[in-house]
């Protein structure tokens, strides 16, 4: 060997011995370590004097070692090159970490095998985000099926009881006005008009909360049948490049269906176009009306259902921004990310 | 002629309601209110009605069930299907159950009325 290479080689295994982030070190062929760095040290807590010799076993939880585990890796690592593994390891003072590991048979230029390098990189802490990330998700979707059967059983108290009892008083109402001199029946007639247009405001409430039945229709078809019902001209473009899941369906459902409400309620649109798209591993979803714009709107206002449509997107780890549209008009735009893997 | 009326409704204001409205015309006569399904089909053969009022969700069976039953056990009666339930499911379930008439709770009294009147008449 050149003295340049000797040098470079120098560097290398200093270079090696000092970095901390990563665990890199040797086994001989029969899995004993040989060298040891300062990543190591940290990441597993023996020093290279007290471990250098020993069996690389010992970074194994037990029912691992039982079951052949370190041996297995190393004939793997052997027979393709390399492997790589993610598990529990153990450190020197007994606790666990999560690590991801990878071994490399290294053969000499003769075929020879002459050992394995190992790297190995404490994952705990990765891992904990993960979890965490799950566990929100998990709650968000608990979250949303539990708002969807409060509204269910809003919509069924309303419909069943509510409305029931209000349409045997307008019943009532209408026997009476016949009943009562001349003079009389125009109150009456007046409070029976009061009576039914509570029943249909309470019936417009029902239909907007009860469950719109994707599961058994699909998203699609429940906003194309939440169209049909409000008598809006609309389209649906609908290009995604998978179908979302049930709290994501939910979700861009109930945004939709408060943007079209104020469609129907403020924008005086002759037409409007729904189009749901795949971006960014995500749901991007756009309604367009050709209404009277934003203007008209106060964005501070809660009326209109912005702010729910914002904390409802948000809460799923998306955005809503609502804006003037080209051509007059409003447009609703809204992204959810598809946190399924 | 005296138009002769079955009422079942699980709600009672419902119930007395009807009762009043349809007793309030001339020519009909509410013979027997029911609260059930059983009660409904049972009352039916006893009185053998013109024209049974129905409700559809009721206790003890529904009303496809109570529809069923009241045109074996009352043959020459004609069903009218009173419903707060609007939905293409609920219609086709009684129409098969052998409803000749749906009509949805919250019309206008004198509607209802014209609707008895004309089943009673057929």
């Amino acid at each position: 060997m050149q003295p340049d290479a000797w040098r470079e080689s120098d560097l290398f295994r200093l270079l090696v011995l000092g970095v901390r982030d990563y665990g890199i070190f040797m086994l001989d062929p029969g899995g004993h370590i040989v060298s040891w760095n300062a990543g190591a040290e940290r990441i597993k807590g023996w020093s290279a004097e007290e471990i250098i010799g020993r069996h690389f076993s010992t970074f194994y939880p037990p029912e691992d070692v039982r079951s052949g585990k370190p041996e297995w890796e190393l004939r793997v690592a052997k027979a393709e090159g390399a492997l790589e593994d993610e598990g529990w390891r153990v450190r020197k003072d007994g606790t666990r970490f999560w690590a991801n590991v990878i071994i490399t048979a290294l053969y000499g230029d003769d075929g020879e095998l002459r050992g394995f390098g190992k790297v190995t990189r404490d994952m705990t802490e990765r891992r904990r985000a993960e979890q965490q990330l799950t566990d929100r998700r998990r709650l968000l979707a608990h979250l949303v099926e539990a708002q969807e059967r409060e509204r269910q059983r809003i919509a069924w108290d309303v419909h069943d009881d509510t409305i029931q009892a209000m349409v045997a008083v307008d019943m009532r109402l209408q026997l009476l006005a016949r009943k009562l001199p001349v003079e009389h029946r125009a109150a009456v007639e007046q409070l029976d008009g009061a009576v039914r247009s509570s029943i249909s405001r309470l019936r417009n409430l029902v239909f907007r909360v009860r469950p719109p039945g994707i599961e058994r229709q699909g998203l699609r078809d429940s906003l194309a049948a939440y169209l049909a019902d409000t008598a809006m001209v609309a389209k649906i473009e609908y290009s995604l490049d998978r179908e979302p899941g049930d709290d994501a369906a939910i979700t861009i459902f109930r945004i939709c269906q408060e943007a079209l409400t104020n469609v129907r309620k403020h924008a005086r649109a002759s037409a409007v176009v729904v189009s749901l798209s795949t971006v960014d591993r995500g749901f991007l979803v756009r309604v367009v009306d050709d209404g009277v714009g934003i203007s008209d709107l106060d964005p501070n206002s809660g009326h209109f259902g912005l702010i729910e449509m914002r904390e409802r997107a948000e809460g799923s780890g998306g955005w809503c921004t609502v804006s003037a549209g080209p051509g007059g008009g409003t447009v609703v735009e809204f992204w959810l990310p598809d946190v399924r893997p | 002629m005296i138009l002769r009326i079955l009422i079942a409704d699980d709600d009672p204001l419902i119930r007395d309601v009807l009762r009043d409205v349809l007793d309030d015309e001339p020519d009909m006569e509410v013979v027997a209110v029911a609260s059930d399904a059983r009660e409904a089909a049972e009352l039916a053969e006893r009185h053998a009605p013109a024209v049974v009022v129905l409700d559809v969700r009721m206790p003890s069976g529904g009303g496809a069930r109570a529809a069923t039953d009241i045109l074996q056990r009352a043959p020459g009666t004609r069903i009218l299907a009173f419903s707060a339930y609007t939905d293409p499911g609920a219609v086709d379930e009684m129409r098969r159950a052998g409803v000749t008439v749906y009509l949805a709770k919250g019309v206008r009294n004198t509607e209802l009325v014209a609707a008895v009147r004309q089943l009673g008449v057929q």
